[in-house]
């Protein structure tokens, strides 16, 4: 799976859970969820349970960070890490 | 404790028996002992009764010895005892020995000065036939309800809105901007109601209606004069003063019975009270099947050391959803989680086994900085005093200890807090509570969106703050936010007074008398929130009194489940029908469109949140809340109120 095919169903995943209450409200891929409001701490705990069991990655404790899940892009990136299509986190 | 009712006019055209009765029967379950009622050329009273002091005399409305002074009182004056000596002394005759009959001797001799000397939790009305007057008040925490619509130079008055709405007088419709409150600090803010023209007589204060117009003023001030250091002997005075409390709280003439949660305050409550009676005291839990919810080990534990006749009400799947419509009905408010309807079904058990009063631990929370929002309040200030610290944030981990512990590491966990406002905002303490809850919001329809624009409930807040407010610690800032915006409007009313009232029980709260109150507010905050330990000089004081394993608890909130209560594993029904598109749109507060995606959400079981199942319940809340009051084709409206089956006293003729 490409990046460009995590991006789209993160995009997805992310419309369908947390903004579908919210039409004609858009978020960058490179914007940070958290400061648009997108998702909130409570809201990660069920984007690690997606990413888990949508892409088959088990995230680390140590990994839950901005860097990692701040915006769709560096999730993206990281989902790509952990299974291995990618360089180190 | 009991329901009272009212219509006050500024011209001499009576108060008709039917408006009474049908006043009262909508109280009825507040008072199932007895009905009285007064009626005169300008006022009317009424008064439901659940008789706990002199069952056999205590009838209201109650008069003074020449008949001016009329009173109808819901709750207890917990010192009656003493002040009907004084009285006495002072050559007032008592017909009773109700501890109602004082207020209209204390009011005769003292006039609105009596309620500095009252101890209790009430809300009464008592009618100066000479002077034309209405004086109405209410305790200073905001134990029993009080709600008044001035409609024209007239003024109804009642312990529940559906009274209101009952005298045929008082049109139900909402106050979107009260409503915009409960989706803020999850109930209106007195005196704003979510009716519109319905006010709640906000506490520690009284009223005064006189020739069409009411009078509002504070008699009591929350008010943290903070002490440099712990007095020596302040464990010493924390032990005389709940003694005393509980003493106080005891005294009725039918059992007290307490609730147990398994926590600190309700063992330290119960423990006092099994000290000071005689008898064997029966105490009441509620169980979940949820083990995260669940406190049985700890209640058990207590009520084994404690010895107390102890009964369970356990909660199981269905319970919730199907007491749900009658606890709105209570509540008369959206509700923004379902934790008030386990104490619905307890107070249900409770008066099944016989017993009128139960003391709770409810308020020592606030006077001594046990909820979680207090640490936090304090991680965070901590952290923003040096915002380069690497390891200062690591703190945030051990806050929320019940959360799943992914949500509580790293830095989203911890900006949510650092970013959710400044040191300097005087709502510094409750700003992520309020900016979460505020998320039901964006389920908001675009009518409802253009309706509250302009209206800032935080802003409102912060305009109305004692002058002495930024004096306080910034946790004594906290914990008077925590009194006014939660304690009295959600926790005393929807889970407290309403639930218990449904059936008929009388809630006593040790913690919440003004003594104890003062005391706790005069200590230095370091006494209460000794690091990360909360309650600490309570727990110091407790080690002797409550089993050990329960003195050294960490505080544990009180919670139920919300979104997978009405899935069962289909959406209950009634839910069903009135989350529907066509139900949603009538109502028009939420967007249908949203409501869908969230119950999509909700059967799929994805919506695991805090931020949806508060949404999911608040709509379903609001949608029962205006089924039953607002939409006029509910069935209980325009229905004609039974007679009173007991008609303890009409002692004036009412004007038709």
């Amino acid at each position: 799976m490409g990046l460009e095919n995590v991006l789209a169903r993160l995009r997805a995943y992310v419309q369908e859970s947390f903004l579908y209450m919210r039409p004609g409200f858009a978020v960058g891929d490179d914007e940070s969820l958290f400061d648009k409001g997108v998702i909130d701490s409570m809201g990660i705990v069920e984007l690690i349970g997606f990413l888990e069991s949508e892409f088959s990655v088990a995230v680390r404790d140590d990994d839950v960070s901005e860097q990692n899940l701040g915006s769709l892009t560096s999730i993206a990136r990281y989902v790509m890490v952990r299974r291995g299509n990618g360089g180190g986190v | 404790m009991c329901g009272l009712a009212g219509i006050a006019r500024r011209e001499a055209r009576g108060v008709t028996v039917e408006t009474l009765d049908r006043m009262a029967a909508a109280l009825r379950h507040r008072g199932p002992d007895g009905y009285g009622r007064y009626g005169g050329a300008r006022v009317g009273l009424a008064h439901v009764r659940l008789s706990i002091i002199d069952v056999a005399g205590g009838a209201q409305p109650l008069s003074n010895e020449d008949g001016r002074l009329w009173v109808i009182c819901n709750g207890e004056i917990y010192n009656h005892v003493e002040l009907r000596q004084e009285l006495e002394g002072r050559g007032h005759r008592f017909q009773t020995r109700s501890d109602t009959e004082v207020l209209v001797h204390g009011y005769e001799e003292w006039g609105v000065r009596m309620l500095e000397r009252l101890h209790g939790q009430f809300a009464f009305a008592i009618h100066d036939r000479q002077g034309d007057t209405v004086f109405l008040a209410r305790d200073r925490f905001g134990v029993r309800p009080l709600f008044y619509s001035e409609q024209r130079g007239d003024v109804l008055f009642a312990s529940e809105v559906k009274a209101l709405f009952a005298s045929g007088e008082v049109r139900a419709a909402p106050d979107l901007q009260g409503l915009d409150e409960v989706f803020t600090f999850w109930a209106a803010r007195p005196p704003r109601t979510v009716f519109a023209g319905v006010q709640s007589l906000e506490p520690g204060c009284f009223a005064v209606w006189r020739d069409g117009r009411l009078r509002v003023q504070r008699y009591y001030t929350l008010a943290y004069p903070e002490a440099r250091a712990e007095s020596p002997n302040a464990v010493a005075e924390l032990d005389e003063l709940l003694h005393a409390s509980v003493a106080e709280r005891l005294r009725a003439d039918v059992p007290v019975g307490g609730y147990l949660s398994g926590g600190l305050d309700s063992s330290i409550t119960c423990a006092l009270a099994g000290a000071l009676t005689p008898h064997r005291l029966r105490t009441f839990s509620v169980t979940f099947d949820d083990p995260q919810l669940d406190e049985r080990t700890f209640q058990q534990l207590v009520a084994r050391e404690l010895r107390t006749d102890h009964a369970v009400q356990a909660i199981g799947p269905g319970d919730i959803a199907a007491a749900f419509p009658e606890v709105v009905r209570h509540t008369e408010t959206p509700l923004v989680r379902t934790a008030p309807a386990p104490m619905y079904l307890l107070s249900r058990l409770v008066r099944k086994q016989g017993i009128k009063v139960v003391l709770t631990g409810e308020g020592s929370d606030e006077l001594f900085l046990g909820y979680d929002l207090f640490k936090e309040t304090a991680v965070r200030m901590f952290c923003l005093r040096q915002p380069q610290s690497r390891w200062r944030p690591r703190l945030f981990e051990r806050l929320y200890p019940y959360l799943d512990a992914r949500g509580r590491r790293g830095d989203f966990w911890q900006r949510s807090f650092l970013d959710a406002g400044s040191p300097a905002d005087p709502l510094f303490s409750h700003l992520p509570r309020f900016q979460l809850t505020a998320r039901i919001k964006d389920f908001y329809s675009g009518e409802m969106r253009v309706e509250t624009r302009g209206f800032d409930a935080l802003a409102e807040l912060r305009a109305t703050l004692p002058a002495e407010f930024p004096s306080w610690a910034p946790l004594h800032r906290a914990a008077y936010l925590e009194m006014v915006t939660l304690l009295s409007p959600y926790l005393l009313s929807s889970q407290g007074d309403r639930m218990a009232m449904a059936h008929a029980v009388e809630g006593r709260f040790p913690f919440l008398d003004h003594r104890l109150f003062e005391f706790a507010a005069r200590l230095p905050t370091g006494s209460k929130l000794r690091g990360l330990r909360e309650k600490d000089i309570l727990r110091r004081w407790a080690a002797a009194v409550v089993p050990q394993p329960v003195a050294e608890r960490p505080k544990q909130p009180y919670r139920a489940p919300d979104v997978p209560a009405f899935f069962a594993p289909e959406l209950v029904g009634y839910a069903r029908e009135l989350l529907d598109k066509r139900a949603v749109q009538d109502s028009g507060i939420f967007d249908p469109a949203a409501v869908a995606g969230l119950l999509g959400r909700c059967r799929k079981g994805a919506a695991l949140g805090f931020r949806e199942n508060q949404a999911f319940v608040a709509i379903l809340s609001t949608q029962l809340w205006y089924q039953h009051f607002i939409d006029s084709t509910a069935p209980w409206r325009g229905a004609t109120a039974p007679e009173p089956d007991i008609a303890v006293a009409e002692r004036a003729s009412a004007q038709g």
